[in-house]
């Protein structure tokens, strides 16, 4: 089969824009049910200790109240589903024990926000507080080794870091993150019988829909999970969070449907956050450029309940060429709220510290910072000694470097200025690691010659509807106005997480297998029809183009869809595709690459540094649609900018402070320059559809470009972030 | 939010009346600043009057000044010819602060009386006295790289937030009041706003039920010369680590005259009268800035997390007077 080309790879709008533009798309925090009540979740204000009173009588008799919900009248759930990405987090009010500041201790239902919020503020409760464990230098509380990525040895790194001819031993800190997509979290929970309906904001409706199962024992065939549209996510929807269960707990107790909305401040504690990391990293180097021994070293903070995992170091053994390279990662137990993964989870902090320190050891060998990466590129995959399947890493930089005008930088400190400012440029590698989950889809094709699929994924704004368009109308010959992809319902065959930058090729594979079954099908029925021009025909012979079914070369010999399965009496045909992880004995499965090159303007005397320009080359594999590929690079680089210069979820011995989008300092719009986005590479050869996924790529390296770019600028290094302009000020 | 009682004044003596008339009534007009911290319970007035029909949307241009409406949008002010012509400090500073949202709600007299963003001040969890009198400060020793380092007393520590007060205090601003008994007053902005020191909850000399009715900026032929400078972490929507407001007179290279207000370090909009005269006839360039600044800045107290800001304001006086006589501004 062949089919009709140029829709994929299209810079094709979002086929949601207009909904989202107009304000008619529905987001979970949208949906009115008929009689439905307010949910208002009540939080620790301790960091450690237990409950030792909970005093609803005032808040019961508030005006409006239908009904309170605490620990003492919360039924014992059990533990949620471990899935290939870890244990769920724990479920909620299961005892009198605060872990952490911000938990959920109580649930206020009412009539009216206004009145569930009023006497929620009524619930007095009283603690017996005990010293938290706050520090990760605490020895005692350091988690065992990571259960299912464990740390990589390679060669004798620390031998080799001993007799290197440079060596370079450094700290780097990276600061606590919280996700903060503009829609609040928000859920809508309805009982009828033993059947329970949500509405909820999820990267993950399948999850949802086996944790409320599991969670109050009923067949998961009678949870659906409605997640059309999600108000920006980064990951704090890919786990089933605890409010999740209280919702639906809440419309149980109350006997109607209940709406329960996080608010700013609860987000940053109810829904994970990207965690610190501490991490040395030792890099030993020949003079000539070659890196001989790297260890990389990372510690970050876990919650005293519930896990996540979080390797950090780990990726450095597939970052370059060097024989000898050991990581370790290491989590520590403190009184903080669960962790999760955030926007390139992991790879993003790794990379801060492992990006800053090429650079430095640059600066000791005298070598061009860009020219030590070409150096020590690791042209097969270091570890395995396997070829990558894709991998066009150097053409990144040496693309990069000339849109960029790399060849314009004086290498000494403080020599480019422009009046008052000084001018800094800095690079980093990107990259990050093959992820793919199993994945489900339904293509159908219509007697009125339209086509839909479907899938339980979820689109958090990546361009996943509209690229599953794009997809679906080329293998099947149909215009893209003709297919109809629906998403975010947990009725729809079973999709993982949109997460782990996996879901475009996971669904993307999963539906090339679905309308390749459909063309199949479609083939039998006209090779064995007489009355078909197209009889005797195979998958072989015929293209998919014009909504049908055309003999390779004849255009004559052609048939609709809607002409094939009238004549059979059919009024739709459907057929499923499923994808797995590919494996490859023989190739290294490739994730994407990219290079970031990041010009910046920092006052010496003030201290503020301004990313005044940005070139980032990517290698995705094949690009579905370069317009929104280039609105997931931008995004990145966004966070990745906020992540440099000002994100830091401040947390005062113990409690997060700076909880709302005032004080928690993203970029806004001034601190974004022009972005420029180029694509190389092409498909990668183990997926069908060769996509590679690019929504976290281009948050790594950012942090590290822009640090070296602030230490060529200043001569200033900075090894913690945020590069806020107390820590830049001269 | 607590519920509360809404009604809408017919005449500034008619809301002056019922403010004074209620135990915890406030008044409401933009609501920028009062909806937002009744939305936490930080303010939980119990009868809101609004007085945004009141006629105090006018703005008057006389010889040498410009009398804006309590009434008056924050961009209206910002965007009047006048005011750009005679008065840009003025415009700068609004400008520079919260977005053109906020900008259009926020009101003239509501700027004179916007609260403090100090977290514990917006935390109901935590020991305030600015919110809660004898609370104690939580500031004290918690996260205070934000806070004031001018003004401060051992009970509070909180910065004054405003942009556009750092002005009016640079243009010698008046406010005018009424008060229920019908009496007016004129109030220099320089008293209006109190220091902490034991009563950290007072935040202006104003009386209970006294109603702001205008703002009057004076356009003195400094004020064309002038020049609002904010530093901050990113580029817009945030309040100032540290900002000035200058305004000079020079012959040749020689100062005649200089006029120094600056914000974001200190508990209320901060002028430097001393620094302004040690600038008289002085040489206009760095060492007579930074002497100016070192002036602003002798009575400075760090606490752990914002000593780099008594450094920050000082560079930023520097600087704003670097630019406005390179005419860089």
């Amino acid at each position: 089969m062949r089919a009709a080309a140029g829709i994929l790879g299209a810079p094709m709008s979002r086929v949601e824009g207009r909904l989202k533009l107009t304000g008619s798309a529905a987001y979970p925090i949208d949906v009115v049910v008929s009689g439905q009540a307010y949910a208002v979740l009540v939080q620790s204000t301790v960091v450690c200790g237990r409950i030792s009173a909970i005093n609803t009588d005032m808040a019961a008799r508030a005006p409006g109240v239908v009904t309170i919900v605490t620990h003492a009248n919360t039924p014992a759930f059990p533990l949620g589903p471990t899935t290939p990405l870890g244990p769920s987090p724990l479920p909620p009010l299961q005892g009198a024990e605060v872990f952490h500041f911000g938990q959920h201790v109580a649930m206020v239902i009412a009539e009216t926000l206004e009145q569930a919020q009023a006497a929620a503020s009524s619930v007095a409760i009283t603690y017996e507080t005990a010293e938290p464990t706050l520090s990760l230098d605490e020895p005692s509380r350091a988690t065992e080794l990571h259960p299912w990525l464990p740390d990589q040895t390679r060669g004798d790194a620390a031998t080799a870091f001993a007799n290197a001819e440079v060596r370079l031993d450094e700290r780097y800190i990276t600061a606590d993150n919280t996700h903060n997509p503009i829609g609040l979290f928000a859920i809508v929970a309805e009982w009828q019988g033993d059947t329970l309906i949500v509405h909820d904001t999820t990267q993950w409706p399948h999850g949802v829909r086996e944790t409320l199962a599991g969670a109050f024992g009923i067949d998961p065939a009678n949870v659906h999970v409605h997640t059309p549209y999600v108000g920006g996510a980064f990951g704090a929807g890919l786990r089933v969070w605890p409010h999740v269960i209280l919702a639906a707990l809440g419309a149980k107790l109350a006997r109607r449907p209940v709406k329960l909305v996080l608010t700013r401040a609860q987000m940053f504690t109810s829904l994970g956050h990207r965690p610190m990391s501490v991490q040395r990293l030792r890099l030993g180097a020949a003079r000539d450029g070659r890196l001989t021994a790297i260890e990389h070293e990372a510690k970050s903070p876990l919650s005293m309940a519930g896990e996540f995992f979080n390797p950090v170091a780990a990726g450095a053994a597939e970052a370059y060429n060097c024989a000898h390279v050991t990581t370790r990662d290491r989590q520590v137990r403190v009184n903080v709220s669960l962790p999760t993964w955030m926007r390139a989870p992991g790879h993003a902090e790794a990379s801060f510290a492992l990006e800053s320190a090429v650079d430095e050891m640059a600066y000791r060998l005298g070598i061009d910072p860009l020219e030590l990466r070409l150096r020590n590129h690791a042209a097969v995959h270091p570890h395995s000694g396997h070829p990558w399947s894709s991998n066009a890493l150097l053409e990144c930089y040496t693309v990069g470097a000339e849109r960029f005008g790399w060849h314009a930088r004086t290498p000494a400190l403080r020599s480019m200025r422009d009046g008052r400012l000084l001018v800094g440029y800095g690079t980093a590698r990107a990259a990050l690691s093959a992820y793919q989950a199993p994945c489900t889809a339904l293509a159908t094709v219509r007697r009125d010659g339209s086509a839909s699929i479907r899938s339980g994924a979820t689109d958090i704004g990546a361009g996943t509807y509209t690229v599953i368009t794009q997809l679906a109308a080329e293998l099947l010959g149909l215009p893209p106005t003709r297919v109809h992809v629906g998403l975010g319902d947990s009725d729809m065959p079973k999709a993982p997480q949109q997460g782990g930058s996996g879901l475009t090729a996971a669904l993307g594979n999963a539906v090339h297998g679905a309308c390749l079954d459909v063309t199949r099908t479609m083939v039998d029925l006209v090779s064995r029809d007489e009355g078909s021009p197209l009889y005797g025909c195979t998958l072989q012979t015929v293209e998919t183009t014009n909504g049908g079914l055309q003999r390779l070369g004849k255009p004559a010999e052609y048939e609709s869809f809607a002409e094939i399965l009238d004549r059979h009496g059919l009024d739709e045909l459907t057929r499923e595709g499923a994808s797995k992880p590919p494996s490859s004995a023989a190739m290294a499965h490739a994730g994407s690459f990219g290079a970031q090159f990041i010009e910046v303007r920092v006052d010496p005397d003030l201290g503020t540094v301004r990313v005044h320009r940005v070139v980032s080359v990517v290698d995705g594999g094949r690009i579905l649609n370069e317009k929104v590929a280039r609105s997931q690079i931008v995004g990145g680089i966004v966070g990745g900018i906020g992540m440099a210069l000002f994100e830091e979820t401040v947390s005062v011995n113990g409690r997060p402070i700076n909880t709302s989008l005032g004080d928690y300092v993203i970029p806004a719009n001034a601190d974004i320059p022009d972005i420029d986005v180029t694509f190389v590479g092409g498909p990668d050869p183990m997926t069908e559809v060769g996509a590679k996924g690019i929504g976290e790529l281009a948050l790594t390296g950012v942090a590290a470009a822009v640090a070296n770019a602030v230490f060529h600028a200043t001569g200033k290094r900075i090894r913690t972030l945020p590069l806020s302009l107390d820590k830049v000020m001269d | 939010m607590k519920a509360f009682e809404y009604q809408r004044a017919a005449s500034p003596a008619d809301s002056t009346a019922a403010v004074a008339s209620y135990c915890n009534a406030m008044f409401f007009a933009g609501g920028t600043t009062l909806v937002d911290l009744m939305k936490i319970d930080v303010l939980t007035p119990d009868t809101l009057v609004d007085i945004n029909s009141l006629a105090l949307h006018e703005i008057e241009v006389t010889d040498d000044a410009i009398i804006a409406g309590a009434n008056v949008s924050n961009s209206q002010l910002a965007w009047h010819p006048i005011v750009r012509e005679r008065i840009p400090v003025l415009t700068q500073s609004i400008l520079s602060g919260a977005t053109t949202q906020i900008r259009n709600m926020a009101t003239v007299a509501g700027n004179m009386l916007q609260r403090t963003r100090c977290t514990y001040f917006r935390d109901v969890h935590s020991a305030c006295n600015r919110r809660v009198p004898h609370s104690g400060c939580d500031a004290l020793g918690g996260f205070n790289r934000g806070a004031a380092v001018l003004g401060v007393s051992e009970h509070c520590i909180a910065t004054h937030p405003s942009d556009m007060c750092v002005a009016a205090a640079l243009l010698d601003a008046e406010v005018r009041t009424v008060r229920p008994d019908g009496s007016h007053r004129i109030i220099p902005l320089n008293e209006f706003h109190l220091l902490p020191i034991n009563t950290p909850h007072l935040e202006t000399v104003l009386d209970r039920g006294e109603l702001i009715t205008h703002v009057v900026f004076r356009t003195t032929p400094i004020a064309r010369r002038s020049y609002y400078l904010k530093v901050r972490d990113r580029a817009s929507y945030e309040f100032a680590l540290a900002s000035a407001a200058v305004a000079i007179q020079v012959d040749g290279d020689r100062i005649l005259d200089a006029r120094l207000a600056i914000g974001g370090v200190a508990t209320k909009p901060w002028r430097c009268v001393d620094a302004e005269r040690s600038l008289v006839g002085k040489a206009a360039g760095e060492k007579s800035f930074r002497e100016a600044a070192e002036i602003s800045l002798s009575d400075a107290v760090a606490q752990q997390h914002n000593a780099f800001k008594i450094e920050l304001a000082k560079r930023t006086i520097v600087r704003a007077f670097a630019k406005i006589t390179e005419g860089t501004a």
